[in-house]
C-alpha cells in the first residue's frame, strides 16, 4: 500500500516539475523522466490533470507522515494544530509555489464540489476539532461539516495570501496563520458559548420570563 | 501561546490599551481615597498596575519589551513593586505557537527540527524580546540552544519606535536630539535582529573571554541563520534562582567579582563591550564561573566618548569641579555654564552629587554593594532625577549607563562585596592611554 502511494507521489511530484517546462507535457515523456513505462502511470492515473491533481492528495499524505514524527504531537492545542496542519502545507507547497500559483485556483478551488484534495483537508480539520479535549460545550456542538467548510475557505484563502506574500521567509503568511489560529481556538476554548447557550435555555423554558415577555406585549396591545 | 501583534494598528491599539488601564486604576485609586481619609492600599495599586502593563509588554515582546527590561533595570525611577513585576520582563514572555517553531525552522534551515537534530526541546527555555530559546541536541551530541527570531519583529522595531517618536514630540523640546537617540536605538535593535552578526560576536567574545572564569557559547554557525541562532548550551542559574539557594557570603563576593572583572576587563581591552547588562543574560554555573549567554547588544563607543565618560569617574573622586563642569559640557549633559542659569546649577548639582556617589566604588581597595545605604542613595539620585521635557547627554550615554547601572543593580542584588584595586588602575590606564592616542 506504502510503495504504491509512493510511487503514485514521485509521479506527481515529478508531473509538477514538468508542468512548469510544458504543461501539454505528455505521460511519455513523463513516463521517459521517472525510468518507467507510460503503462505504469496509466495504472495509477487515467490523465495527466487526475496526475496533477494527485499533487495536491500527496501533500495531505505527506502531512500525516510527518505529524507522526512530531513526539509532543497529541499534547499540541488547537490552535497549534491547525498552524501545523496550514503551515506543512504551506511548507510543501513552497517547494512548487510556481506550480501551486498556476495550478491551486483551477485545480483545487474552482471546481464544482469538492476536489479529493478538499476532502482530505476537511477530514483533517474535522479530526483536530473533534479529536480536542479543550472545546467548550457548546463550541463542541458546532463540530459540524458548515464549520469545516469554513475553515476550508479560510484556507484557500490564507493560500492567496502566501501566493502574494513576498516578504522574506514568508513571514507575513505565518503571522497570519498565527493570528487566524489563535482566534479560532479562542472562539472554541471560551467559555461564553457555554454561558450564551445556558442563557438562552433559562430564557426558552422559564415560565416568568416567558410571562414578563407576554405582559409586556399585552401591555403594548392594551395600550394600542 | 499568544500571536503576535506585528500590525501597527495592533501595537498601537496594545499601547493605547495599557495608558487606559493604568489610568484607570489611578483614577480608582484616587476616587476611593476621597472616600476614605486613611491612605488605601498603594502597593497593591502598583502591584495591580505594575502586572497590567507586564501582560501587555509581553503581547509586544520586540521593542516595548525592550522598554520592560531597561526599566527593570533603572529600578530606581520605579516604585519597588512596579520594579519587582517588571523584572519578570527579563525572563518570562509567552512563548509563541510550536508550530511556527518549526516551519521558521524548516523556513531557515531546511528541515524540521525532529530531522535535523537527535533531539528538540518543543517548549521554550526562555523566552524574550525578540526572540525565544530551545534547548536541542545536535547528532553529534552536543547540546545547544537555538535562538529563534519572532516573525516580523523586524518590521515591528520601526513602528514601534515610530509611535514612541509621535508621542514624545508632543512633550519634547530637542527634537534633533530625540531624533539622534532614536536613531542610535533603531540602528542597535535592527542589528539585535541579524543573528548572522550576533554568531560573529559570540565567536569574537569566546576568543577574548572563555576562560577558567568566565564561560561563554560557541556559535554553530552552520545551524544559523539571519533569524535562527545555534550556540553551545551552557547550564547555569540565573540571578534570582542563584539568590534562591540562599548562597553564602562568599559566594556571592565571588560571582560578583567575576562580573565586575568581565566589566573591567572589557573595558582593558577597549574594545566591543557586552551592553546588555540584565540578569537575565548572565548564569552563575556551578563549576564557579560566570556565563554569558546574550550577545545581541554589543557597542563598541567613540574613543572621544568613551575616554570623557571614564575620566568622570576619577574627576568626581577629586571633586575637580572645573574639570567636571567642562566633561559635563563636552558630554552634552550640560548646556552651558552652572553660573549661567539656574536651571543649568541645577542639572549641575545633581549630576555633581550623583557622579561621586557613582564613583564611590572606586574610591577605596574593596566596595561593599550589599550596603543598604549605597543601595537607597543609588535609588535616591534615580527618582530625583530633575526631569524635564528636554533630552540631554551623548546618544552614547543610552548604552554605556544601561551596562554601568545594570552592573551596580546586579551586584546590589546580590550584595556583592567587591575587590576594586584592578579596576581603579584598569580605568586610570584606559583614561591615560585613550588621551594619548587621541
Amino acid at each position: 500500500m506504502n510503495k504504491k502511494t509512493d510511487k503514485k507521489i514521485r509521479i506527481s511530484d515529478a508531473a509538477a516539475v514538468k508542468y512548469l517546462e510544458n504543461d501539454r507535457f505528455t505521460i511519455a515523456s513523463l513516463a521517459d523522466e521517472l525510468d518507467m513505462e507510460a503503462s505504469e502511470i496509466y495504472d495509477f492515473f487515467p490523465n495527466r490533470r487526475s496526475i496533477l491533481q494527485f499533487y495536491y492528495e500527496a501533500a495531505i499524505i505527506k502531512y500525516r507522515r510527518i505529524i507522526t514524527q512530531i513526539d509532543d504531537y497529541s499534547s499540541f492545542s488547537m490552535a497549534e494544530k491547525l498552524s501545523t496542519l496550514a503551515l506543512t502545507l504551506l511548507d510543501l507547497f513552497q517547494e512548487n509555489r510556481e506550480f501551486v500559483k498556476r495550478t491551486y485556483p483551477s485545480y483545487v478551488v474552482c471546481k464544482s464540489g469538492s476536489t479529493p484534495f478538499e476532502k482530505s483537508l476537511k477530514q483533517e480539520i474535522a479530526s483536530i476539532y473533534k479529536g480536542d479535549q479543550k472545546q467548550s460545550r457548546a463550541a463542541s456542538l458546532l463540530n459540524i461539516e458548515p464549520i469545516f467548510e469554513l475553515i476550508l475557505y479560510h484556507f484557500h484563502g490564507l493560500i492567496r495570501f502566501w501566493l502574494r506574500d513576498h516578504s522574506e521567509g514568508y513571514q507575513k503568511t505565518m503571522e497570519l496563520v498565527d493570528k487566524w489560529t489563535a482566534f479560532v481556538q479562542e472562539v472554541n476554548y471560551s467559555s461564553i458559548l457555554d454561558r450564551g447557550f445556558e442563557l438562552a435555555k433559562f430564557a426558552a423554558y422559564q415560565t416568568p420570563l416567558k410571562n414578563v415577555f407576554s405582559s409586556s406585549h399585552n401591555n403594548t396591545t392594551t395600550n394600542e | 501561546m499568544s500571536d503576535f501583534p506585528s500590525s501597527k494598528f495592533d501595537r498601537g491599539k496594545i499601547f493605547a490599551k495599557t495608558g487606559l488601564k493604568v489610568g484607570s486604576n489611578y483614577a480608582k485609586h484616587y476616587l476611593k481615597s476621597l472616600n476614605k481619609k486613611n491612605s488605601s492600599d498603594k502597593s497593591s495599586l502598583h502591584k495591580q498596575t505594575a502586572e497590567q502593563i507586564f501582560g501587555e509588554l509581553t503581547k509586544l515582546r520586540g521593542t516595548a519589551l525592550k522598554i520592560g527590561q531597561a526599566l527593570s533595570i533603572d529600578q530606581g525611577f520605579l516604585p519597588d513593586e512596579f520594579a519587582e513585576v517588571m523584572t519578570q520582563t527579563q525572563y518570562k514572555v509567552p512563548p509563541i505557537n510550536r508550530s511556527l517553531v518549526r516551519s521558521i525552522i524548516k523556513q531557515e534551515l531546511g528541515k524540521y527540527p525532529e530531522l535535523l537534530f537527535k533531539s528538540f526541546e518543543s517548549e521554550a527555555i526562555a523566552a524574550a524580546s525578540i526572540g525565544q530559546v530551545h534547548r536541542a541536541v545536535l547528532k553529534d551530541g552536543r547540546t545547544v540552544a537555538v535562538k529563534i527570531q519572532y516573525p516580523g519583529v523586524r518590521d515591528t522595531i520601526s513602528s514601534d519606535l515610530g509611535l514612541a517618536k509621535t508621542l514624545l514630540r508632543r512633550i519634547v523640546n530637542g527634537k534633533d536630539e530625540l531624533d539622534e537617540y532614536f536613531d542610535e536605538i533603531r540602528s542597535t535593535l535592527l542589528l539585535e535582529t541579524d543573528y548572522i552578526y550576533e554568531g560573529n560576536t559570540i565567536d569574537r567574545f569566546h576568543e577574548r573571554f572563555a576562560n577558567e572564569k568566565v564561560t561563554t557559547p560557541q556559535w554553530i554557525s552552520e545551524f544559523s541563520t539571519q533569524r535562527v541562532l545555534t550556540m553551545t548550551y551552557l547550564e547555569g542559574d540565573h540571578l534570582s534562582d542563584f539568590l534562591a539557594k540562599n548562597p553564602t557570603q562568599e559566594e556571592r563576593n565571588r560571582y560578583g567579582q567575576l562580573l565586575w572583572d568581565f566589566f573591567h576587563d572589557q573595558v582593558d581591552d577597549f574594545d566591543e563591550i557586552h551592553a546588555d547588562t540584565h540578569p537575565g543574560n548572565f548564569l552563575l554555573t556551578d563549576e564557579g564561573k560566570l556565563g554569558v549567554i546574550d550577545f545581541g547588544c554589543v557597542k563598541k563607543f567613540p574613543e572621544e566618548f568613551f575616554s570623557d565618560y571614564l575620566r568622570l569617574l576619577p574627576t568626581h573622586l577629586q571633586r575637580d569641579e572645573e574639570a567636571i563642569i567642562n566633561l559635563y559640557q563636552k558630554l552634552g549633559v550640560l548646556k552651558d555654564h552652572p553660573n549661567s542659569s539656574k536651571k543649568e546649577m541645577e542639572y549641575y548639582k545633581f549630576c555633581l552629587n550623583y557622579g561621586f556617589t557613582f564613583a564611590m566604588p572606586y574610591e577605596g581597595d574593596s566596595f561593599d554593594f550589599g550596603d543598604p545605604e549605597y543601595k537607597e542613595l543609588i535609588r535616591g539620585y534615580t527618582k530625583n532625577a530633575p526631569i524635564s521635557n528636554e533630552p540631554r547627554g551623548n546618544k552614547n550615554f543610552i548604552y554605556s549607563t544601561r551596562v554601568h547601572l545594570g552592573l551596580y543593580h546586579f551586584l546590589m542584588k546580590l550584595e556583592a562585596e567587591i575587590n576594586t584595586t584592578d579596576s581603579r588602575k584598569i580605568v586610570q590606564n584606559a583614561v591615560e592611554s585613550i588621551s594619548e592616542d587621541t
